[in-house]
């Protein structure tokens, strides 16, 4: 066995230009994989933090037809009683936080610019226990209970022209279709820049009770923003907070980030079957790499698999030299693989992957993505994943040349030209 | 004691649809420690009978026995096996392993034996290699060395298992007149120190001189078979 190995280690060396050529096929083949890997693990797992700390929350509890015309953000069907439904949910051990909020249609007017924008109405002191829209504060501060003023998301702010400090017109509509709106002369607070880009283009926050008294929503909101403990639980907590609510006589609804953000979510999906085809399409050119210089070698020592077949050695001998061959290769390609998987990734977790670089129109267009900058994650699982996979791939690959090895016959073999 | 025994041996070889009857009915035995050209022009049947009696090939007819034994209808696996233990190759293009060095290509088929330990082995194949004068060559590969020489490490890995018999298939055909000659010299040396049997093919007439008997072959048949006097 070790003589198999030390013939396959040395045969390795033999061609060396062929066995770079394969070695760096599997290295940068699956190298790109562990990449792609750790891109999308990344993207998945933050961009779905992103929408959930910025603008779905966990769960939603919303009034009865609400959710079918969320993108309206209609005011009519509101909860009338949100203190009764916290009320019913405040010993609910998996619950963090639960804010009372409207969102509702508005614009930004500042001198002659006026900009569309949704309006989100957030209690001041619990909105930071379920988002993280006040941690992401850029300039100036977050709200503070009732006081006439605004945030802005820093796009929105930037397209404005306006700063902390500065007055601005909020136009919040009551109802767009019969185009009743009120209006509200508002200072500056801060100034937010989120993770998710969607916030900072066009959302604005005030405090709950000023818009409830210019909505002329008094003591209601159209919606309860729950922030759970374990996000692994989501389904259970839903459903006991259904069943806690079941008491009441309006059948509300309880809607999970995962719903509320489903445009997203069947994107992800997209993306996941998309990233089957890339390790897939990987391994097809590790393949090739190996079958091709497994076969050239064949070729080239036929007349020596014959003289080991005289000299009788057994085929599973012959075979396992050329297994060995292939999986040597494939054990230094997977781990250079894993070495540009590994610095490559380390560098996308630490700096990002910004799309900036594709100049602000393209960036624009991809800007539906609920971030600005794609930050890998990267794990030793991915890594062991790259390894495993480039030594089980090549051995299997040089399956096929070592079993044309010796289904060789060694007196043909020994007569071979070449 | 026989060595080895061919029984109204034929062999037809299929080549598309037509048969080529490549030996007719050979029948002859070989004793122990004999030094045994197989003579003929090219396409009379030498390499065939080396072939078979290197468990290389079957025969289509007739019986073949290694040491009274029969092996005619051993199986592929069988086969190899008989090789390993009992029978050492010379080939015509040399053949060693071009990535493994003198000593270590004379040492492969001790650890194929797989019957001694590492010193042991490095022990046996240091004494032959010396034996075939390439002491000072333990550690060139084959490309560092002279035909001649590779020639001399392939008649040592024929012999480190001190086999019964070696077959030596035109062992002097890729080699200069001297240097044939000066290998044909040391495996008739060789024979006569170990009583190893040597059977070796040959249309080389300089190479039928050093053998003892002849067995000159004619499209198939055993032509003549005669004892001579070695040189």
């Amino acid at each position: 066995m070790k003589m198999l190995l030390k013939l396959a280690f040395r045969n390795v060396f033999r061609y060396r230009r062929r066995t770079v050529i394969t070695f760096s096929a599997i290295s940068y083949g699956l190298g790109l994989m562990a990449l792609g890997i750790c891109l999308y693990n990344g993207v998945n797992t933050h961009a779905m933090e992103s929408i959930i700390n910025t603008q779905t929350a966990h769960l939603k509890i919303l009034a009865p037809g609400y959710f079918e015309k969320k993108e309206e953000v209609p005011l009519e069907f509101n909860i009338a009683d949100p203190e009764r439904i916290k009320a019913l949910l405040k010993d609910d051990r998996e619950i963090q936080a639960i804010e009372s909020r409207i969102l509702f249609q508005a614009s930004i007017i500042s001198g002659m610019d006026e900009l569309p924008c949704l309006g989100v109405a957030v209690e001041p002191e619990v909105d930071p226990l379920v988002f993280n829209i006040k941690e992401s504060i850029q300039e100036g501060r977050f709200l503070e209970s009732s006081e006439p003023e605004i945030i802005l998301g820093s796009t929105l702010a930037r397209d404005l022209g306006l700063e902390v400090g500065d007055e601005c017109v909020l136009r919040m509509f009551l109802s767009t279709e019969d185009f009743i709106w009120n209006a509200l002369d508002l200072k500056i607070a801060g100034i937010v820049h989120a993770e998710n880009p969607a916030v900072n283009r066009e959302t604005v926050f005030i405090s709950l009770s000023l818009a409830q008294e210019a909505l002329s929503l008094e003591n209601r909101i159209t919606e309860l923003a729950v922030r759970i403990e374990d996000r692994n639980r989501l389904s259970d907590v839903r459903e006991s907070i259904q069943n806690r609510l079941a008491v009441l006589e309006t059948d509300y609804e309880v809607v999970s980030f995962k719903e509320y953000a489903s445009d997203f979510v069947e994107l992800m999906k997209m993306r996941s079957r998309v990233q089957v085809l890339i390790p897939l399409m990987m391994i097809l050119i590790a393949t090739l790499g190996i079958v091709n210089t497994m076969l050239m070698a064949v070729l080239e020592r036929t007349r020596e698999i014959g003289m080991l077949a005289a000299m009788g050695m057994r085929k599973t001998e012959v075979m396992l030299v050329f297994v060995f061959e292939g999986a040597i290769i494939g054990l230094f390609g997977s781990l250079a693989a894993c070495a540009i998987g590994g610095l490559g990734g380390w560098y996308l977790e630490a700096k990002g992957f910004s799309l900036s670089f594709l100049g602000d129109k393209l960036a624009d267009m991809l800007s539906f993505l609920p971030m600005e900058v794609f930050r890998g994650d990267l794990t030793a699982g991915t890594l062991l994943f790259t390894l495993a996979l480039g030594i089980v791939v090549s051995i299997l690959a040089s399956l096929y040349p070592a079993y044309k090895a010796v289904k060789l016959d060694p007196i043909q073999a020994l007569r071979h030209v070449g | 004691m026989s060595i080895a025994k061919l029984e109204n041996v034929h062999k037809v070889y299929h080549i598309g649809k037509i048969d080529f009857p490549a030996l007719r009915g050979i029948t002859f035995s070989i004793e122990e420690g004999e030094f045994l050209s197989i003579a003929g022009p090219s396409g009379s049947g030498k390499t065939t009978i080396l072939n078979l009696l290197g468990c290389l090939d079957k025969p289509s007819r007739g019986k073949i026995f290694l040491e009274d034994k029969d092996v005619t209808g051993l199986a592929t696996s069988k086969l190899a096996d008989v090789r390993r233990k009992n029978i050492g190759f010379v080939f015509q293009t040399f053949n060693l392993i071009p990535v493994l060095t003198a000593m270590e290509n004379v040492e492969f088929p001790l650890i194929l034996a797989g019957a001694h330990d590492s010193k042991e082995r490095h022990r046996l194949t240091e004494e032959i290699l010396t034996e075939v004068g390439l002491k000072d060559f333990f550690h060139r590969r084959p490309n560092e060395m002279s035909g001649g020489q590779q020639q001399r490490v392939a008649v040592a890995r024929a012999l480190v298992k001190k086999p019964k018999l070696v077959l030596a298939d035109e062992p002097t055909a890729n080699l200069d007149s001297v240097t044939g000659e000066e290998i044909l010299q040391l495996m008739l040396e060789l024979n006569q120190k170990t009583s190893t049997t040597f059977v070796f093919s040959t249309h080389d007439k300089m190479v039928m001189d050093f053998a003892r008997r002849i067995i000159r072959l004619r499209d198939g048949k055993i032509e003549s078979d005669q004892k001579g006097s070695p040189k």
